[in-house]
């Protein structure tokens, strides 16, 4: 290499170097760290008890199955609703900007806001739903939501939708109105039927946004955190605990870290297996 | 459009209400004698000024940190050609630590504040909310100087001006709407981040604003007005942001995925 192209280099690895170090200490680091001490066992020996105890730790497996209903059900009721809404809405609406402003704020509230406006949305004496219920007759006796074992789940998987939602059908809008005319011009003169022309014309060309919303919403509902700890704290007893709350319990409630750290392994080998072959269906889509 | 923001009004409502309308059934969804008691109760009577405060200096030093060291390494990533492909590598791999769920660094990074005595501390915070808006300024501004025509510096090189100078004189003027909505998404983040914040601090002095709110929640007799006042001033901050960017909102919440 020349002394002129390895001077053209250092400028850019200079302008880069802070950077990595600051992920290699705060990203990288921490999950090296994060390794050695799930490696560690009471009694301060080495080994793989942590791990082992996953295998026969029930809260743990039944934290796991929360977390997968919540992920599903939020994911579907999301992704449904959204394309919906971006197939009806894909027009020049009147008031576009104020129209999205406003489905915007949902999405930016910090989730701790989130967790107060629908703790007072649902709270049974008071809150905004029993009482426009109660108005229109309905008995809300039974309903009490995020205090019932059996509503608890549910109320926390539409809060998600409340909030996330727009986002969905913004991120598709945005895919939608990015498809150029031709081939729908072309479908029309085929004479295919709307069904068709969505089937054949829009859902392929509309692929990438799908995945693309659909990897990031999968991740952020697998961590989920924030909201579930302040609507219910996991509870009632157990009705919501997912798994992000049941390791931070284990290390900040029990002091666990170890066994916190080693069930926060397959919490992260679980989104890193999910979000390839989300980007394995993106990249073939791409090829072809 | 009412569907997303019915509650957050409801929420407004029971912050204005005084305690008896707060609990009247039916609910009064608009007429109530308004009161701003809960709003002196929670930031000059109960510290939340004090929550406020923090919040406020840890997103803008956090912000400004991950600015400065993410747009220097987007501005090379995306203009200079790194041998053994290092420009798409590093910029996968930057990406692929801000995909890590938050509790899995949240644990060693309780255990590392806690050696280097910085539990409870600000800097804990300004340090982590860092590292984790680095990856999204990286991707974000490296979107915007991609999509920057080359010609504008290299004129500037020609006429002799350096590769810092053409930076600074040439590039970051074009890239300023860019940048000015990259910061605001750091802002939000910092801003709104509740899981860091509950494991890094748990003093008064030191508590974020969500944090804050959150400790009311679960206690056991609930303030709902002192609460709700809160956490609408909480939102104020992010209303204003979001009325001023939403062109770029849908781009940045895709991580640069998506051109809305």
């Amino acid at each position: 290499m020349s002394a002129q192209s390895k001077r053209e280099l250092l400028l850019p690895l200079l302008f880069i170097a802070p950077a990595v170090a600051v992920l290699l200490a705060l990203s990288i680091y921490p999950l090296i760290y994060s390794v050695t001490i799930s490696l560690q066992q009471q009694g301060n020996t080495w080994g793989v008890g942590n791990f082992k105890r996953l295998l026969t730790d029930n809260f743990f497996w039944t934290a796991m199955a929360h977390t997968f209903v919540y992920a599903v059900a939020a994911l579907t009721c999301e992704f449904v609703l959204g394309l919906g809404l971006a197939l009806l809405l894909n027009a020049q609406i009147r008031g576009r900007g104020f129209f999205r402003a406003s489905l915007l704020v949902p999405m930016m509230l910090p989730a701790v806001v989130v967790g107060v406006v629908w703790r007072l949305m649902l709270n049974p004496n008071f809150g905004a739903i029993n009482g426009t219920l109660k108005r229109f007759g309905i008995s809300t006796e039974s309903l009490t939501w995020t205090a019932s074992p059996k509503l608890a789940m549910l109320s926390v998987i539409a809060v998600d939708v409340w909030q996330w939602t727009p986002f969905v059908f913004l991120v598709l809008l945005a895919g939608l109105q990015a498809i150029p005319q031709e081939p729908y011009e072309a479908a029309l003169i085929d004479g295919s039927s709307r069904w068709q022309t969505f089937r054949h014309v829009t859902l392929p060309l509309l692929k990438p946004s799908i995945l693309i919303v659909l990897l990031l919403r999968t991740m952020d509902l697998l961590r989920v955190f924030d909201q579930i700890f302040i609507l219910t704290e996991g509870g009632p007893g157990f009705a919501t605990e997912t798994i992000s709350l049941y390791i931070y319990r284990t290390a900040f409630r029990f002091f666990d870290f170890g066994y916190a750290a080693a069930m926060s392994f397959v919490l992260l080998a679980l989104t890193n297996v999910i979000s390839v072959i989300y980007i394995r269906f993106l990249q073939a889509k791409e090829a072809t | 459009m009412l569907f997303a923001l019915a509650p957050v009004y409801w929420m407004l409502t029971i912050s204005l209400k005084m305690e008896v309308e707060q609990f009247a059934s039916p609910p009064p969804w608009f007429v109530f004698t308004p009161t701003l008691q809960h709003y002196y109760d929670a930031f000059v009577a109960r510290g939340f000024g004090q929550y406020l405060l923090t919040s406020a200096i840890v997103a803008v030093v956090s912000t400004a940190c991950a600015l400065v060291v993410g747009t220097l390494a987007a501005y090379a990533l995306a203009r200079f050609e790194l041998p053994f492909k290092l420009n798409r590598r590093l910029s996968l791999w930057i990406l692929s630590t801000r995909m890590f769920p938050a509790i899995v660094t949240a644990v060693p990074l309780f255990l590392m504040m806690r050696d280097l005595r910085l539990l409870n501390t600000r800097a804990s915070l300004i340090i982590v909310y860092t590292a984790f808006n680095l990856p999204f300024v990286v991707w974000m501004m490296r979107g915007f100087f991609v999509d920057l025509p080359r010609d504008l510096e290299e004129a500037a090189l020609v006429d002799g001006d350096s590769r810092v100078g053409a930076l600074v004189r040439v590039v970051l003027p074009l890239v300023a709407p860019g940048l000015a909505a990259t910061a605001v998404f750091c802002l939000i983040v910092s801003w709104n981040e509740f899981l860091f914040a509950l494991v890094l601090t748990q003093t008064v002095a030191a508590m974020t604003l969500p944090v804050g709110i959150a400790g009311r929640v679960t206690q056991y007799e609930i303030k709902w007005g002192v609460m709700s006042a809160a956490a609408s001033v909480a939102i104020v901050p992010i209303l204003v942001f979001a009325l001023a960017l939403q062109k770029y909102l849908v781009r940045g919440l895709s991580l640069g995925a998506v051109k809305g």
